[in-house]
């Protein structure tokens, strides 16, 4: 019922749904950050396993734009393509890779230069919204700000882990070509906690310190968030370590 | 048991001196609480024995490992943690995958998230998943880092031993390790970061059963945990 009144929503408003692979990537403070691409799990499935695979890479920055584009080959089954993000002053994003002949997961990597850390992309969509559509958002976004809130289209639960060592942040990803206002509400043993209002850019991401929904504790505390957002959005744990950003970092997608 | 219950086995490991959280549900809303039906957790040492079995309260959100099983695992260097779940089948044809957070207390390593591997149930049981879950793979940066990496393996079943050949692979050679794994036992086996001068690239796994599995990397130094995944099944 619920999916039904959204795809007539979408209709109405005409907005657009482009199934897309995507994956974040991070830079921050000097950490290398590749991608691996490639077709292996096909390999025994006989009519699409022969190569060459050819990919399309689009790297986003925080601020949505574009800043570096990729034509990539992966050989055959057997092959893995490594794909080097490019470092940003804000070191952080998210990167599409198209899927015509791709049909397997692809990996992200994120390094210190002694060790490394990996997960996989999502291959979901993005929206893109009419002029009018962006228009409305935007004057409603403005309109609700002031009282911390944001127009609920598409609501998310994640929990997430906040501790002296083990530290967590949101990359928050803007899967659309509207500012999405995402609203994050962290509860932990009891009523609603902290909440924040992030305004992402179109295209764009940001990252939230779940450290500063929760007050600080030696122990480990465990946060359900509640996130709503205007337009279509995603996020990636990433973990850290007593060092947080300053040191290496883990990338998790959720469900 | 109603027949209107579906299964779902989960396995994990758990190491002593790891904060080590499993979520029991999808989000904290009262509906998928109410979907999760009854929960069993069981532990095993390497060699298959049974340590502890503990009933849940299912209206909780996520378990603390280490509160849970930290006293039983000892001096073991790892137990096994099956969770073995009935959710109300209103819940699928979404996963009721469990999601785990993983770091050692005092480790300068980042915090792991990670899915908790679904070794009986789950998708195959319900929306008709083809694919084959004995048959993995997994691919490495080709780099060399300082790290050792492994595969954990486990057999949840209660009566079958089970056969798993590892295969890692060069960039022209490879090496294979064939492991027999009897009920609940589990191991983890090292994969060479070189072989014959040649960089890890990957690594497959291959058994007739669906065996608990995981890629781990670890820091070669300090053994500091920073690759805690699951593997990759071919044929989606």
């Amino acid at each position: 019922m619920a999916a039904s009144l959204r795809a007539l929503a979408r209709r109405l408003l005409g907005v657009e749904r482009t199934p897309t692979y995507y994956l974040p990537w991070l830079t921050v403070n000097g950490l290398e950050c590749a991608l691996i691409l490639n077709n292996v799990e096909v390999r025994f499935e006989p009519g699409k396993n022969e190569g060459p695979f050819p990919a399309t890479v689009v790297q986003h920055d925080a601020d949505g734009t574009v800043v570096g584009t990729s034509e990539v080959s992966v050989i055959d089954t057997e092959a893995a393509v490594e794909v080097p993000m490019a470092p940003t002053a804000s070191g952080y994003g998210f990167v599409t890779v198209s899927m015509e002949h791709l049909r397997s997961d692809l990996y992200v990597t994120v390094s210190d230069g002694g060790s490394y850390t990996a997960t996989h992309g999502r291959f979901e969509f993005v929206e893109t919204y009419p002029l009018r559509v962006r228009i409305l958002f935007a004057v409603l976004g403005r309109l609700l700000a002031p009282f911390g809130r944001t127009v609920p289209a598409f609501v998310r639960d994640q929990y997430a882990y906040s501790g002296r060592d083990g530290r967590s942040h949101l990359l928050l990803l803007n899967l659309s070509n509207v500012t999405n206002r995402i609203r994050v509400v962290a509860h932990w043993d009891g009523p609603p906690g902290a909440a924040r209002l992030v305004a992402v850019p179109p295209r764009g991401a940001r990252l939230l310190d779940v450290g500063t929904l929760v007050p600080a504790a030696e122990v480990l505390t465990q946060l359900a968030l509640r996130l709503e957002g205007n337009a279509w959005f995603n996020l990636y744990l990433v973990g850290a370590g007593p060092r947080d950003l300053a040191g290496l970092l883990s990338l998790m997608h959720v469900k | 048991m109603s027949s209107n219950l579906s299964a779902l086995l989960s396995a994990t490991f758990y190491e002593a001196g790891d904060e080590h959280r499993v979520e029991l549900v999808h989000q904290q809303d009262r509906t998928a609480r109410r979907q999760l039906a009854s929960l069993d957790l069981a532990v095993y040492d390497p060699e298959g024995k049974h340590l502890v079995a503990v009933p849940m309260d299912t209206h909780q959100e996520i378990l603390d490992l280490g509160a849970l099983v930290g006293s039983v695992a000892g001096a073991l260097p790892r137990v096994m943690v099956l969770l073995d779940a009935r959710y109300d089948e209103r819940i699928f044809p979404y996963r009721p995958h469990h999601y785990g957070f993983l770091h050692h207390r005092g480790s300068t390593a980042p915090a792991l998230y990670y899915a908790v591997n679904a070794v009986l149930g789950g998708v195959p049981d319900r929306i008709g998943a083809t694919g084959l879950t004995t048959l993995e793979t997994y691919i490495f940066l080709r780099r060399a880092f300082a790290e050792r990496y492994s595969v954990l393996l486990g057999n949840p079943a209660r009566f079958s031993t089970a056969e798993a050949q590892v295969t890692a692979y060069y960039a022209t050679g490879r090496a294979s390790q064939v492991v027999a794994l009897p009920p609940k036992t589990h191991v983890e086996m090292e994969l060479a970061a070189e072989h014959a001068g040649e960089h890890l690239q990957r690594v497959e796994i291959k058994a007739l059963f669906r065996l608990a599995s995981y890629v781990v990397g670890r820091r070669a130094a300090s053994g500091e945990l920073v690759l805690f995944d699951h593997l990759f099944s071919y044929h989606r």
